[in-house]
């Protein structure tokens, strides 16, 4: 197990990460999101070794990684934001240095190099130069590049970002393999929820430094079981309206959207009766009604007051 | 350590831009260096080749009768008016000059005939002489006033030509030289009462010494360029790091549990090779193709080779005492700033954009004691056929700066969490 104990970081005065817990065990698939500058880098850095922390341990398996850190660097893999290879050099020649680096043995690189390669999808691909690949292409390879030494635990931080539908799904697929098929603990962050929720069992969910929620997506959810989300459409847009429904008691948040206007309430079975006189009175009618399921998109917006994607 | 080695030779491979500039800049340099200055610095007898013409208007025994009779007609005792008489008589000045004009070394690059000076304008004009030399009418009479009497001398030998030219100033250089040797050696024969002897010819500025060779000018800039741009692969060696660090490829390479003096070393060890093969081709091309070392043995070019792999090594040093401080600086332009301000200072001083004698004595001192001022001291020596021996001390020299610069590059070395 991988887990964080008050971890913290502190640069120039400003915490970029405030004593957060959090745990990965062996085998799991966990989400990572927040905003930016909610401090998810930071917290990957140090988990990797890569940054000392200000205060808190990271231990693997209950032993502290701080003093020495060659152990988890043994288990870890880490797909970063960046490209982070040669452009350079070929797919397979980064391949192979990096390979070399991480000490896979020579007799089994070059088979674990083309499986690695197999497994993004780019054998075929594997003598061009990266500085030659698509955006899409070059994640691919940023993945394969941390696979090579068969890790137990991989961190993939924002790995789709920019790139085409085609990669992403293969990017998807292929972590979703890791975990199922081969059992390698994921720690994933995302700007795209339906990422998190299509791969993670379980979600951490962090701003200004801070874990702010974390469970399963049901856990998640429930935060938001005591309101309901309802999207409504008009026939025409009216300020007058949308001040009127602010104004009414149970209603915490009005937004608008493309096609009408989002509102989310806390559970109140008043709130129909009121919308539809409200908008009788401004002489606009209600084409369209429906009450949203929560999704984590809802739970994120509902504590971070923001986004995912700002 | 061997992947590192590998990886930093092919990305500087791959990055064509970088290629070009180590190692076919400073032979284009060179070629266009030789291709401008050959002119100025060759001082073969080819390069100065003048036609002359010599008009004498000088009546000397009429002069000579001339300054005699003065003489009588002078308040001084009959011994020194016979001592001077003696001494007149012996001095022929516009035949000492023609006799000048006679040596065969001058003749093959000055020849000259005697000419009227009506025939001498019209052959000027035609292009068939360069240049006019005229003893004017008088001359006898003026020299041997000016040198038996100390009288002002107010008929000079004038020189004449069509145009402005750097022969022009050379025969003017000429003719001053042996009017001024002239007046040396007769004023010493005076003293000591010696016959008057022939003047020395001169030389071109160039002293030439017996049993050892000169270097020229060709051989200077392929020394010269070649050690300063093996320099500036230091520099671009040690500023790839920045673009690992920005790229995040450094974070990739510490995740890896490698040992990070590995990192380091194996940059060291390209600088050495890519700067090895840099000198190798710059002094292997250029003398494949300007010839620039004539005639040298095999022993020569073992001697060039030990000397480059010495110099490659102190380059090897700097660059990793460069990758050192990009690793600590956060700002890379200040990195880079830092590096060319090095660079360009030992190429001043080291006398790559110029000879090490055109600077006061105490920056040649500091030059002589710089990497490649003393490896461009050393090859020159080498050139002149200096022996093995002289090699050692320098080659020491260089191999402690590359210690120096290895340790100070490992010291400073970030640890984990600093970069």
């Amino acid at each position: 197990m991988l887990e964080t104990i008050n971890l913290s970081k502190t640069f120039k005065e400003k915490k970029a990460v405030d004593e957060i817990d959090i745990y990965l065990d062996d085998g799991e698939s966990v989400g990572l999101l927040g905003p930016n500058g909610a401090g998810k880098s930071t917290t990957i850095s140090m988990i990797s070794s890569l940054l000392k922390p200000t205060s808190g341990d990271v231990k693997l398996n209950g032993k502290s990684t701080i003093k020495d850190p060659s152990e988890i660097r043994k288990v870890l893999g880490v797909v970063p934001q960046e490209i982070a290879l040669y452009e350079e050099l070929s797919a397979y020649e980064n391949l192979h240095f990096f390979g070399k680096i991480y000490k896979v043995k020579k007799g089994f690189l070059e088979n674990r190099i083309q499986e690695v390669l197999d497994m993004v999808g780019l054998k075929d691909r594997q003598n061009e130069l990266v500085k030659t690949f698509s955006g899409g292409m070059k994640r691919r390879v940023n993945i394969a590049a941390a696979l090579l030494h068969h890790p137990k635990v991989l961190i993939l931080d924002e790995p789709t970002v920019g790139i085409d539908p085609q990669s992403r799904n293969h990017i998807l697929e292929t972590v979703r393999k890791l975990n199922e098929d081969h059992g390698t603990t994921i720690l994933y962050t995302s700007h795209y929820m339906e990422e998190v929720e299509q791969l993670c069992d379980r979600v951490y969910i962090m701003d200004h430094g801070k874990v702010v929620a974390s469970g399963s997506k049901d856990e998640l959810l429930s935060i938001l079981s005591s309101e309901d989300t309802i999207q409504v459409q008009l026939s025409k847009s009216s300020d007058n309206l949308l001040e009127a429904i602010k104004a009414m008691k149970p209603v915490r948040r009005v937004d608008e959207t493309s096609d009408g206007i989002r509102i989310i309430s806390k559970k109140d079975s008043s709130i129909l009766n009121n919308l539809v006189h409200a908008a009788e009175k401004e002489g606009i009618q209600i084409t369209h009604f429906q009450l949203e399921v929560p999704s984590l998109e809802d739970v994120f917006l509902h504590l971070t007051g923001k986004s995912l994607r700002d | 350590m061997g992947s590192f080695l590998k990886k930093d030779l092919l990305v500087f491979w791959r990055d064509r831009k970088e290629v070009l500039l180590a190692l076919f800049l400073p032979i284009v340099i060179i070629v266009v260096l030789n291709l401008a200055f050959s002119g100025l610095f060759d001082n073969d007898a080819e390069s100065v080749n003048m036609n002359v013409g010599i008009v004498d208007e000088n009546e000397h025994s009429t002069e000579l009768e001339q300054f005699k009779l003065r003489l009588q007609e002078m308040d001084i005792l009959e011994v020194e008016k016979e001592a001077l008489i003696n001494q007149a008589s012996a001095i022929k000045p516009s035949e000492l000059i023609v006799e000048f004009f006679n040596d065969p070394k001058l003749k093959e690059w000055i020849p000259y005939e005697k000419v009227s000076e009506a025939e001498a304008i019209k052959l000027v004009e035609e292009g068939d002489l360069d240049a006019i030399i005229k003893i004017p009418e008088g001359f006898t009479y003026d020299v041997l006033s000016s040198l038996l009497l100390e009288e002002d001398s107010s008929t000079p030998i004038s020189i004449l030509a069509a145009e402005q030219s750097m022969e022009l100033n050379t025969l003017q250089n000429v003719v001053n030289d042996f009017i001024d040797t002239l007046n040396l050696q007769f004023a010493l024969g005076s003293t000591v009462g010696a016959d008057l002897e022939e003047p020395v010819l001169p030389q071109g500025g160039r002293e030439v010494v017996e049993g050892v060779e000169t270097f020229n000018i060709s051989q200077y800039f392929t020394i010269a360029m070649s050690t300063l741009f093996a320099l500036f692969i230091a520099q671009t060696v040690a500023m790839k790091t920045v673009t690992e660090k920005r790229e995040r490829v450094f974070n990739r390479i510490l995740l890896t549990n490698s040992n990070p003096l590995e990192y380091l070393m194996g940059k060291t060890l390209a600088t050495f090779f890519l700067s090895m093969i840099q000198m190798l081709v710059t002094f292997a091309v250029t003398q494949l193709f300007l010839d620039v070392f004539p005639g040298k043995s095999l022993a020569f070019w073992v001697g060039v080779i030990v000397i480059i792999a010495a110099f490659a090594l102190t380059v090897s040093g700097l660059s990793a005492l460069f990758t050192s401080i990009t690793l600590i600086l956060n700002d890379s332009n200040a990195a880079s700033g830092i590096f060319t301000m090095i660079v360009m200072s030992f190429g001043v001083l080291g006398g790559s954009f110029f000879p090490l004698q055109g600077l006061p004595v105490v920056f040649q001192k500091i030059g002589e004691w710089i990497p490649n001022g003393l490896t461009q001291t050393v090859l020159i020596k080498w050139i002149q056929l200096t022996s093995v021996q002289d090699l050692i001390v320098p080659i020491i020299i260089l191999i402690v700066f590359f210690m120096a610069c290895l340790v100070i590059a490992v010291t400073i070395f970030p640890r984990r969490g600093r970069v």
